[in-house]
């Protein structure tokens, strides 16, 4: 038997099930389509969790469509799933613009599209944002710093990936903060594009100047635990205090044992549920708000305990 | 050919490496001058090798690698799945540091081997082998630690690479030290280390004078995943924790180290040293740059024409003798 014509005859007839059972499914309740920029670490991994847990509390389904970081794998991705056939959107974007297309097709095509996390360039193409505003988190890590540090003396940034939106606006924040407090100075200032062990290299290198460094305050806590280390290394953990954002486990457990001095939470499971309850009331015809704010957190050894599990 | 001219022979070899340790001295020099009070310290000095000692080791096995004519894209994710594997035998109270010390190691020799066997016998281009792998083994480190950091690890774990020996030698820069000796001694003096050569210098030639081409190049990527293997488990207990996207385009890093060094990418040369070089010179210019705060945009720019600088220094030198 000619193995080529084998081949062909099973992948043609794979494609006639599928297809059949897509008809047969599409008829009864449509599943929501949550839509995430990767899963690599935990914060997507809450969200993530989040969004399915609350789905299922809802008693609806939800397909989960990982990005892998690439915008046109995501815009491709929505295009598919509108295509088959859903009740409504959540999406945390990859790109900020990329995705806008697909979404106003989607919006066009009457599916409710609810944005988390991460803002879109074009707020109309969306139903609803759920979100923090990342200058909030950047403000209350930093005016934490400034008062622990009691309102003077040399502070280091550690920055995300220059030009995203998490880092421009927490460090936005810091800024803002620093306004009122005219004798602190930024000694340093960098990006570790969120790595741990690009912080930990950096402030290496930021110790052996002999900078008198007073905090170092991180965009987020992959990159404060480097800098723990560092500091740690050196042995200048009771002269510099260190700040994060995010509130991911190893950071809260540092938290716990005193090392990280704050780390900031924005609330990811909260923001997660409010989505997909809100794109579930969208799709149901009720009337949300276009944003929804989430507040942070700010979490120290005195509270860490209710955020530990 | 007579002894005479084989003394003069090694001696334009070493000459033609002179180029890039010049250029190294030459970085140095301009460092020192523009940042003495810091750049210059012994402290910062041991730190620089303690920085150079990841990457150096990776390089090392990449050196092995370029000489027999290959590549292997894919030892920052084996980074990345050795440490993983590492940081989650490694928590207090569970398994003696001895279970992920061998773990880590053999998961990257296991990678090696697999990489080694796919290129040898399926004859599939390296650079394609790898690509592959590279991706593989990053969706295996995802996996194993489900996306999420591995943290909570035992001191003894973290003194790893975190250690010292006399107080001031960081473990890491020991390790660095060790890897280097070992294969210095394997590339120079070993009949294994002289047929990697000659399999990288004309694979149709050292096949006829009845090298095993196969087994060589199992060899070299066994080297550089057990290496890769290695280097993992030394930054996932730098870092004190296993990250599954730990490591990227650290295979990068580690090309540029052994290429700096004037390893030829077409195979068949490069000196050990020249690979210890390179790895310096990346880790001189990333924190000669930090200490003198230059933003990392322009370290991007910095870094490239390094690269270029140094080996059109070297193919330059080559050209004239």
């Amino acid at each position: 038997m000619n193995t080529k014509k084998l081949l062909s005859l099973t992948i043609v007839s794979l494609m006639l099930i599928a297809l059949l059972a897509s008809c047969g499914g599409s008829s009864a309740n449509k599943p929501y389509a949550f839509f995430i920029s990767h899963q690599t670490n935990a914060f997507t991994n809450e969200l993530t969790t989040a969004i399915t847990t609350k789905a299922a509390e809802l008693g609806v389904e939800v397909t989960v469509y990982d990005a892998e970081k690439d915008p046109a794998k995501q815009v491709s991705q929505i295009e598919t799933a509108v295509n088959q056939g859903i009740a409504g959107i959540v999406i945390e974007p990859v790109s900020v613009d990329g995705v806008v297309p697909a979404l106003e097709a989607a919006k066009a095509a009457g599916i409710p599209v609810v944005v988390v996390n991460q803002r879109i360039s074009k707020a109309e193409a969306a139903d609803c944002f759920v979100g923090v505003e990342n200058v909030d988190g950047g403000k209350l890590e930093m005016l934490t710093a400034a008062e622990d540090i009691g309102g003077s003396g040399n502070v280091a940034f550690l920055l995300g990936p220059l030009g995203s939106d998490a880092q421009i606006g927490r460090t936005d924040g810091y800024y803002e903060v620093l306004k009122d407090y005219p004798d602190i100075s930024v000694a340093f200032e960098q990006t570790a594009n969120w790595v741990t062990e690009e912080a930990l290299a950096l402030v290496e290198n930021w110790l052996q100047t002999g900078t008198d460094l007073k905090a170092i305050v991180a965009n987020n806590d992959g990159m404060a635990l480097g800098a723990l280390k560092a500091v740690e290394d050196a042995k200048l953990l009771d002269q510099i205090k260190i700040y994060g954002l995010d509130a991911t486990p190893d950071a809260l457990a540092a938290v716990a044992d005193g090392r990280l001095t704050a780390t900031i939470s924005q609330n990811t499971t909260v923001q997660g549920t409010t989505a997909m309850d809100t794109v579930v009331k969208l799709a149901k015809g009720e009337k949300v708000d276009p944003e929804i704010l989430v507040d942070f957190v700010l979490i120290t050894k005195d509270n860490v305990n209710d955020f530990l599990q | 050919m007579t002894k005479n001219n084989a003394s003069k022979q090694a001696r334009l070899n070493s000459f033609r490496e002179l180029g890039i340790v010049a250029a190294f001295f030459l970085i140095l020099a301009v460092l020192v001058i523009l940042s003495p009070n810091s750049f210059a310290r012994p402290t910062n000095l041991i730190n620089i090798l303690k920085q150079a000692s990841i990457n150096g080791i990776l390089a090392t096995g990449m050196m092995f690698v370029i000489i027999s004519g290959g590549i292997d894209l894919s030892v920052g994710s084996t980074v990345a799945l050795a440490g993983v594997i590492a940081a989650t035998y490694a928590h207090p109270g569970e398994y003696p540091l001895v279970v992920p010390i061998a773990l880590s190691m053999l998961v990257g020799l296991a990678a090696g081997i697999a990489n080694g066997l796919i290129v040898a016998f399926g004859n599939i281009p390296p650079f394609i082998v790898s690509l592959g792998s590279m991706t593989i083994i990053r969706g295996l480190a995802l996996i194993a630690s489900n996306g999420q950091p591995v943290f909570n690890v035992t001191k003894a774990f973290e003194n790893i690479a975190g250690g010292f020996v006399l107080q001031y030698i960081p473990h890491l820069v020991i390790f660095f030290l060790s890897v280097t000796a070992i294969s210095a001694f394997v590339l120079t003096r070993t009949v294994f280390g002289r047929r990697v050569y000659a399999v990288g210098g004309n694979e149709a030639t050292a096949k006829v004078s009845g090298i095993n081409v196969n087994m060589i190049k199992i060899g070299v990527y066994s080297i550089s995943g057990f290496l890769a293997g290695l280097a993992g488990l030394l930054l996932a207990s730098r870092i004190v924790s296993g990250n599954p996207t730990a490591g990227q385009s650290y295979e990068l890093d580690a090309i540029a180290a052994a290429v700096i060094g004037g390893v030829s990418m077409t195979g068949g040369a490069g000196k050990w040293y020249g690979t210890v070089i390179g790895a310096l010179i990346i880790a001189v210019i990333g924190n000669g740059l930090d200490i003198l705060n230059v933003s990392s945009h322009f370290q991007l720019i910095i870094k490239g024409t390094i690269i270029i600088v140094a080996v059109l220094l070297d193919v330059k030198g080559k050209g004239n003798q």
